[in-house]
């Protein structure tokens, strides 16, 4: 039986070959995350054991909800005091890319992906992770900067340069340059240092971010660790591996995306192609029915003709697993090329394949082909030997029974866990677990329940090709309907890829056409000031500076987001200057007002207000980070949740009042009676100015940019449907070659009587086209709903009504049908030239 | 109708055939298997190539004809009868019958198509697949779908060959019927002297070359005939 199973495959070659394509894709995309990964992470971990080889103790703050709160630089000298430590050094760390020198030809440094980062300046070279290359370590008014960014962007020692600063445009001497560790591994970051006295000041760290501890020589850590912790018992004290694995982590986040990217990715190549290699199996066992039929009468045990069966899914699994391999590293490889092309710069990395990897690719690989392969070959098992003599006969049964319990069950599932999972009970993870598995059983149910449909489907999409084309379009109808099953699963493939495509539209567009509806109403300001880069927030003191000036601005209101915990619950919360928010945002307070007689007044959302049953009068305890704790009173309840996506909208007093000293994160502008536009337009390119990283936009223009983040998200989607659709040609192509050469003779006979080479092409292409629309049509029916679901499931402010982007959707049936004629063309091209004499006598 | 030699699988399958069917005559081509008579067909019907020679329906020198300028002389000019799978079994029997007329475009002459279905008795099956018929009713649908472009000429391959004799002989009178009283024109192979027996000329065919002929015949004059040329 093992020759038999050989001569199969070897007779298949270029079928299998495509088949086994879908399968390779998919074991790549797991195996380059895997080994991208493990390469990183090895390379990162040996990078952080470098840089942070001194630091055998640090001290961190403790606190278990907001941004960590600066420790007291007095903290230093009180560990430093502590037994058994040899050195105590205040590590001060600016926020993400809120530092930015600006060289010589007038632009602050971007750098894409990596962050810019700033430290202070330490002189133990043993804890400090920078050493200096050439000049001095900086001074006051002076940084230092990494090598690599001195040479890009031709920073020059001696040289005063401005730098943007959370504390504002600063002049900055640079006084020399660095390497970071020994291999200076900045991977594309731009590194720069401060004077330590200076650091916190220039960073708006009021004192350290954590204390590096280095011990005494012969002192035990663990006991140094336990003694600092017993000093200290409101902070956090970790070890150097501690230390080294959040170094790490820190290094590899990014890394870990694009590996979950890539797995994401992996699962839905794997997921379409389960559906080809089915087809394929279940088309070409069809095709050799008489075959098996004659190995049962000369004996063969139905056992035998299985095992020779998965012994060929076996075979293809073991081949593409290997190719996926292969595959996998060489994607990973072009990663790390794409990635240093675009301006990053990852450190030489080790190509390790480790054992998990391989066994994940082999399991994934053979695992897939021989579910694939069950149904097939089982059927293939139960041939009675009475089918030697009969003739092939495709026709089969649309609607078994099993089929439509089994379809409908599978529904029934998928309804309830997704159900579940779109009103988010618990984590992310169980989130996504949830709402995939109700995708995955929605898929498998309609893929089981629709060749009941097939018929009428394709009779309603052939109706204008039999009156376009005549015979041709109602034959290429009748043989997308003969088998339905076939037809069914051939567009599942295609069917899953459009209906996450019509997914990502429908939410998409209602998100974007809820966004624009609520910004008409609620956003009533005249400009917008928002941050490129998230992590930096505007001083205070920016929102009175604008509007100091009366002449040109009414109102200039800026947004403060803090994470506190509220009566308990840990929450992030806004909060403005009441005085400046109505003339800028209409929040549509009720049940109350915004409280300008009562001391401290917040307000809340209606939803949370019904949820909590908190009412205007309420009073709530809101701690900060800092361990203040603040009374506010509720004086209304706000129902536009537009802008505000937080439960409590504060007035600036209970801030102020707690010490927080978080910047705003956006600010809204609203202009004076009769403004001169000039001078608001020269005040407005002074902000940007001054603030490079600020956006000042008018209403439009930050609904425009919006939107455009929307498309931008959208279209990472889409990217990585575009290769489930892919794989869903190769299964059309692949399902029409077949069936071409199983209608040999019926295509022999219509040549006979008079169809020419032209009309049998259009009806092999129209057959696909049909199919290929069949597959549209049900994704976009399965989308619909999944994107109902998840309209209703995101709160109103996002998106709360369905909007239905009709053209694109409509324009993606068409693309679909078109790319199933493309699909054709190779299968109609072989029909074309079948000699009508051997093929009548095939 | 000239025909030279008409290669098939390399090798020579006809040589120098020279033979004409006249209109309105039922014609058998009779020959043991290799005798060439298939081949001989397929050569008329523009189905296979000749190397040399050629071969004319009517006036139309088929041998001269392009792929295209074939398909559509087959599609309007020619009816073909297979000894079996006659049928596109996802067409109806009404739409197999009218299959070649439409693929032209053109409207069946209403009248004659009709007649057509009454005399091979159809009528009340024409909604039914080609698996819904039996192997007599297949080869009636295919009788019929042969003269419903009232062509120029039929070829018909071992049209009985897959039926009992008493459904075969059905078949053959209405092919019979064809021609007499519908003045159709048929050239039938066969290597059955009673299907033979129903037409008007029977021409004998052995080693490529045409040995005999025989007109009026009956199954006993035929088979004496094989007899002979076995000799």
């Amino acid at each position: 039986m093992l020759r038999l199973t050989l001569k199969n495959l070897r007779a298949n070659k270029v079928r299998f070959a495509l088949t086994t394509l879908g399968v390779v894709l998919a074991v790549s995309f797991v195996v380059s995350a895997f080994v991208l990964g493990d390469g990183l992470r090895s390379t990162f971990g040996d990078v952080s054991e470098d840089i942070t080889a001194g630091v055998d103790i640090e001290v961190r703050p403790a606190n278990d909800f907001g941004d960590p709160v600066p420790l007291s630089a007095g903290l230093v000298a009180q560990v430093a005091a502590v037994d058994g430590v040899f050195d105590a050094v205040a590590n001060i760390e600016a926020p993400d890319d809120a530092v930015r020198p600006i060289p010589a030809d007038g632009d602050p440094i971007t750098t894409q992906g990596p962050p810019q980062l700033a430290f202070a300046w330490s002189d133990n070279e043993a804890v400090s992770p920078f050493s200096l290359v050439a000049g001095q370590p900086p001074g006051i008014d002076e940084f230092s900067i990494d090598l690599d960014s001195a040479a890009t962007h031709d920073f020059v020692i001696g040289e005063t340069y401005d730098v943007i600063t959370p504390s504002g445009r600063r002049q900055l001497t640079l006084s020399g340059t660095s390497t970071f560790g020994a291999d200076n591994d900045t991977v594309g970051a731009a590194i720069m240092q401060m004077n330590v006295a200076q650091a916190g000041e220039l960073f708006g760290i009021d004192g350290v971010t954590t204390i590096q501890v280095q011990v005494t020589d012969g002192a035990d850590p663990a006991a140094v660790q336990a003694a600092i912790a017993a000093a200290l018992p409101t902070l956090e004290v970790v070890d150097h591996d501690t230390v080294v694995r959040d170094t790490t982590e820190g290094f590899t986040g990014e890394i870990d995306i694009i590996g979950n990217i890539l797995l994401g990715f992996g699962g839905i190549s794997l997921f379409v192609s389960i559906f080809i290699i089915y087809n394929t199996f279940a088309i070409v066992l069809s095709q050799r029915t008489k075959e098996l039929a004659l190995l049962r009468t000369i004996g063969a045990d139905p056992r035998q003709i299985r095992r020779s069966v998965i012994g060929e899914a076996l075979f293809i699994g073991v081949l593409a697993s290997g190719l996926g391999i292969v595959g996998g590293v060489g994607v990973a490889k072009g990663l790390e090329a794409l990635f240093n092309a675009t301006g990053g710069s990852l450190p030489e990395s080790p190509t390790i394949l480790a054992t998990r990897t391989i066994v994940a690719a082999l399991v994934i690989g053979i695992g897939v082909t021989l579910i694939a392969a069950v149904g097939p070959a089982r059927r293939a098992s139960t041939v009675p030997a009475i089918a030697a003599m009969r003739g092939t006969d495709e026709a089969t049964n649309p609607g078994s029974r099993t089929r439509i319990l089994s379809g409908t069950g599978l529904l029934t599932l998928g309804a309830i866990t997704g159900t579940f999972g779109l009103t988010g009970a618990g984590s992310t993870a169980v989130t996504v677990a949830l709402m995939a598995t109700g995708a995955v059983s929605v898929f498998l149910g309609v893929t089981l329940l629709s060749p009941m449909t097939v018929g009428v489907i394709t009779r309603v999409l052939g109706w204008p090709l039999a009156r376009l084309s005549g015979v041709s379009g109602s034959m290429a109808q009748q043989n997308a309907a003969r088998n339905p099953r076939r037809t069914a699963t051939t567009a599942a493939a295609l069917m899953i890829g459009l209906a996450l495509v019509s997914t990502s539209l429908i939410v998409g567009q209602s998100i974007k056409s809820n966004f624009g509806t609520t910004l008409e109403q609620s956003a009533t300001g005249d400009y917008y000031v928002t941050d490129q880069l998230v992590e930096v927030d505007f001083p205070l003191e920016l929102p009175a500076q604008i509007a100091s000036n009366t002449e040109l601005f009414d109102a200039v209101a800026g947004f403060r987001y803090v994470e506190t915990r509220v009566d308990g619950e840990i929450a992030e919360v806004v909060a403005t200057d009441f005085t400046q928010l109505l003339p800028v945002m209409n929040a549509d307070v009720r049940e109350g007002d915004l409280g300008s007689s009562v001391d401290k007044p917040v307000l809340v959302a209606a939803r949370h207000a019904e949820e909590s049953g908190l009412v205007v009068g309420d009073m709530i305890t809101t701690e900060f980070a800092n361990g203040a704790a603040i009374d506010s009173t509720i004086t209304g309840v706000f129902y536009d949740e537009a802008l505000i996506t937080s439960d409590f909208l504060y007035d600036e007093s209970t801030f102020d009042a707690a010490g927080d000293i978080t910047g705003h994160e956006w600010l809204a502008i609203s202009l004076a009676d009769g403004a001169s536009l000039i001078e608001v337009d020269a005040v407005m390119a002074s902000l940007s100015e001054q603030m490079p990283h600020a956006d000042v936009e008018t209403t439009n223009e930050f609904r425009d940019r919006v939107e455009g983040m929307i498309d931008d998200l959208l279209a990472i989607v889409n990217i990585m449907v575009a290769l489930a659709v892919v794989i869903a040609l190769i299964g059309i192509a692949n399902t029409l070659a077949l069936s071409v050469f199983e209608r040999t003779r019926e295509l022999g006979l219509v040549r006979a009587v008079g169809m020419t080479r032209r009309q049998l092409r259009r009806m092999v292409r129209f057959e696909a086209a049909l199919v290929a629309t069949f597959g549209a049509v049900l994704g976009v029916a399965v989308g619909l709903l999944f994107g109902w679901g998840v309209v209703h499931a995101l709160p109103d402010d996002f998106a709360s009504t369905m909007v239905i982007p009709v053209q694109s959707i409509l324009t993606l049936v068409v693309v679909a049908a078109l790319a199933g004629v493309v699909a054709a063309v190779l299968p109609a091209r072989r029909a074309g030239r079948l000699n009508v004499l051997n093929a009548i006598s095939h | 109708m000239g025909l030279g030699s008409c290669l098939a699988h390399e090798v020579v399958a006809l040589n120098s055939v020279d033979v004409d069917f006249a209109k309105g005559q039922f014609t058998a081509i009779m020959g043991p298997s290799g005798s060439g008579k298939s081949t001989l067909m397929h050569c008329m019907a523009g189905l296979d190539r000749l190397d040399s020679g050629s071969s004319f329906v009517g006036d139309v020198d088929i041998t001269a004809a392009s792929e295209k300028e074939l398909t559509l002389m087959r599609r309007d000019r020619l009816g073909f009868i297979f000894q079996a799978f006659n049928l596109v079994p996802t067409l109806s029997a009404i739409e197999n019958i009218t299959l070649p007329m439409d693929l032209a475009g053109t409207k069946p002459d209403k009248a004659w198509l009709e007649g057509v279905i009454t005399t091979v008795g159809l009528a009340h099956r024409l909604k039914h697949r080609p698996n819904e018929l039996s192997g007599g009713q297949q080869q009636r649908v295919a009788v019929a779908r042969a003269l419903a472009s009232q062509p120029d000429i039929i070829f018909a391959d071992e049209p009985t060959g897959n039926l009992d004799s008493t459904t075969g002989a059905e078949i053959l009178t209405f092919m019979r019927h064809a021609v007499r009283e519908l003045g159709q024109t048929i050239v039938m192979v066969t290597h059955d002297p009673v299907a033979a027996s129903y037409s008007d000329r029977v021409v004998f065919l052995a080693d490529g070359q045409i040995t005999d002929q025989l007109f009026q015949p009956t199954p006993d004059t035929v088979l004496d005939h094989m007899r002979r040329l076995g000799n």
